[in-house]
């Protein structure tokens, strides 16, 4: 097999059935209203991509466009709920640096929890742990409760659990930089000697500068779908003139609104929304304002 | 299916769904390969309760005792009544309940509580209820350690060989409660009025069962409550699991209650029969509970 990841027609859908804090209650008001809303959604749709070993894929895309729901199928957290997502090597996640921790242990039993969540084999994590206590840099620290600890203390250890792991396929979301000055370089560096050393990379960020600099190919995510694919540098331009436009056409609206061209019958971005999916012409502040995001 | 974490190469479709005994092998599985994190799950658990007390572990011998002392006051004092060796009789049957009480107020909120690392990680979440009733083992073994304590230094005209039941009684209980554990803790993702509710359950089961009365008619309040309820609904009290459970305890601790309320048989053989059911009803359950878990487990990083 000649890829590390695979995905074909992949899809998510949530419910919005079983949406954040559901209760009985409730439940029993949409059975007696069962029309209210519409029942499911699709984070994600026909997202179709290989990715070869040796190449580092960034995924860029305005908020809510489904960035991190893909990085969660790559991860297995999410099941797709479509077509089929293949991954061809040992997959580490650095989705968020600090979800595992626990407040009542020591740094040092941290380093071992995070492995054990990881299902990293505790002898290897026990060869690691000195080089991560090196690299995070806490001293004494290391061996107190993780509740005496500063937030940049705990973001320092995360980051050096994060990065020791020695994967096939590394999937990272944005929030890595951290700790101060002296940290975030010695961190930078750091990343890309895993980055290049991983077999392949997704990367998901808000920070264009990231994309460029350590990614050879990036995917425009817009609502669930797949608007662009291939050169980092291409894929950002396109999408910051995608954001470009949408921020035009939201101030367009806005002033559509206060002038009375538009009636005020919502918030302008639902205004919006509602205007995509019905097709109905909006004012968008340029005049070239034909390419559509 | 292969696990995604622990194997070199992974697959993922839609299409792909285990059945109830591949469910069952996956779980046994995320078990095995995970009892380190269970391990470490664990002993952070013990140490999140013990950390802001002035007593600290302490707090294990003291807890049970208090607990005791609270319903014999209320039930010797207040409401007067006279079962010999009173403190044992209770002892016997609250500290397993205890047990099994908590354990289900841990394992209720055990997968929610963990919200952001299951968004984050991909593991076996089956591991975090497992977990939250295996940390309460230490509890009900001090618990037990200090009851033995007692019995043979304050109560030693109860002391039997009978007393060697009790492990085998509790591995019963902890089947019973894991499948139950696995049950609601999963069901509270969806719903979190169960959370809620299962505090009220719990306690309305703890005075349905006997903890504070047993079924011999001369200990304490059970002439009220059959009268009460007349023989189908004592019928019905005895169908409830923790009437098997806690009867077999007290008999093996304590012994009986005579006929006549003022004295008592000590230490006795356990009704094997309806406990051996009931361990066949609560591999059931576990069964259940599992493969309930199991085929829910994918949604839950959706959900939360």
């Amino acid at each position: 097999m000649s890829f590390a990841i695979q995905a074909r027609d992949l899809g998510v859908r949530y419910s919005l059935r079983f949406t954040k804090k559901t209760s009985i209650r409730r439940s029993f008001t949409r059975l007696l209203k069962p029309d209210r809303g519409e029942k499911s959604f699709w984070a994600l749709r026909e997202v179709t991509f290989t990715l070869a070993p040796g190449e580092s894929l960034g995924i860029i895309g305005p908020n809510g466009a489904g960035k991190s729901t893909l990085l969660q199928v790559l991860a297995g957290i999410i099941m797709p709920s479509e077509g089929v997502v293949e991954v061809n090597g040992h997959v580490s996640t650095l989705l968020h640096l600090q979800a595992g921790f626990d407040q009542e242990l020591s740094g040092r039993e941290n380093i071992m929890l995070a492995g054990a969540l990881m299902g990293i084999d505790h002898r290897v994590m026990e060869q690691r742990e000195e080089s991560i206590v090196d690299f995070a840099d806490i001293d004494a620290f290391i061996d107190a409760p993780l509740r005496t600890y500063s937030s940049g203390m705990r973001a320092k250890l995360g980051f050096s659990i994060a990065t020791a792991v020695d994967p096939d396929i590394l999937l990272l979301d944005e929030v890595l930089q951290t700790g101060d000055e002296a940290f975030r370089e010695k961190s930078h560096k750091r990343i890309g000697e895993v980055l290049s050393a991983a077999k392949a990379v997704v990367l998901v960020s808000h920070d264009m500068s990231w994309i460029t600099e350590f990614c050879n190919r990036a995917i425009l995510l817009e609502k669930g779908r797949i608007v662009a694919d291939g050169n980092p540098d291409e894929v950002v331009a396109l999408h910051m003139e995608h954001s470009e436009f949408r921020k035009q056409r939201y101030r367009a609206v806005i002033k559509a609104m206060r002038s009375g061209e538009i009636p005020v019958t919502a918030r302008p971005k639902q205004v919006i929304r509602e205007a995509e999916r019905t097709g109905r012409k909006l004012p968008t502040g340029s005049p070239q304002g034909s390419s559509k995001p | 299916m292969q696990i995604a974490t622990e194997a070199p190469s992974s697959f993922r479709s839609s299409a792909v769904r285990p059945g109830a005994v591949g469910l069952m092998r996956e779980a046994l599985h995320d078990v095995l390969a995970r009892r380190r994190l269970i391990r470490h799950l664990i002993s952070a658990d013990i140490r999140r309760k013990g950390s802001d007390t002035l007593l600290g572990n302490v707090w294990w011998v003291l807890d049970p005792l208090l607990q005791m002392s609270v319903y014999l006051i209320l039930l010797s004092v207040i409401l007067q009544r006279s079962t010999p060796d009173f403190p044992l009789f209770l002892f016997a049957a609250i500290l397993p309940w205890k047990w099994f009480a908590s354990s289900i107020n841990d394992a209720v909120s055990s997968v929610v509580r963990q919200e952001r690392l299951i968004k984050q990680v991909q593991f076996p979440k089956i591991v975090l209820p497992v977990s939250a009733v295996a940390a309460e083992i230490l509890n009900l073994t001090f618990g037990f350690l200090i009851m033995l304590g007692m019995l043979v230094l304050f109560f030693p005209a109860h002391v039997t060989l009978n007393v060697a039941w009790v492990p085998l009684i509790a591995l019963v209980q902890f089947v019973f409660t894991v499948g139950l554990a696995l049950l609601v803790a999963s069901i509270n993702v969806f719903y979190r009025d169960v959370g809620i509710l299962s505090g009220h359950l719990i306690r309305l089961w703890f005075f349905l069962s006997p903890t504070l009365w047993s079924f011999d008619s001369s200990a304490g309040r059970f002439g009220a409550i059959e009268e009460a309820l007349g023989e189908a609904g004592v019928n019905i009290l005895r169908m409830n699991p923790f009437a098997v459970l806690l009867t077999a305890y007290r008999d093996a601790i304590y012994g009986r209650v005579n006929a006549t309320g003022d004295g008592f048989t000590p230490g006795q053989t356990p009704d094997l029969v309806a406990l051996g059911m009931l361990f066949l009803f609560s591999l059931g359950l576990l069964v259940l509970g599992t493969v309930v878990f199991k085929r829910v487990e994918p949604a839950f990083a959706k959900v939360l």
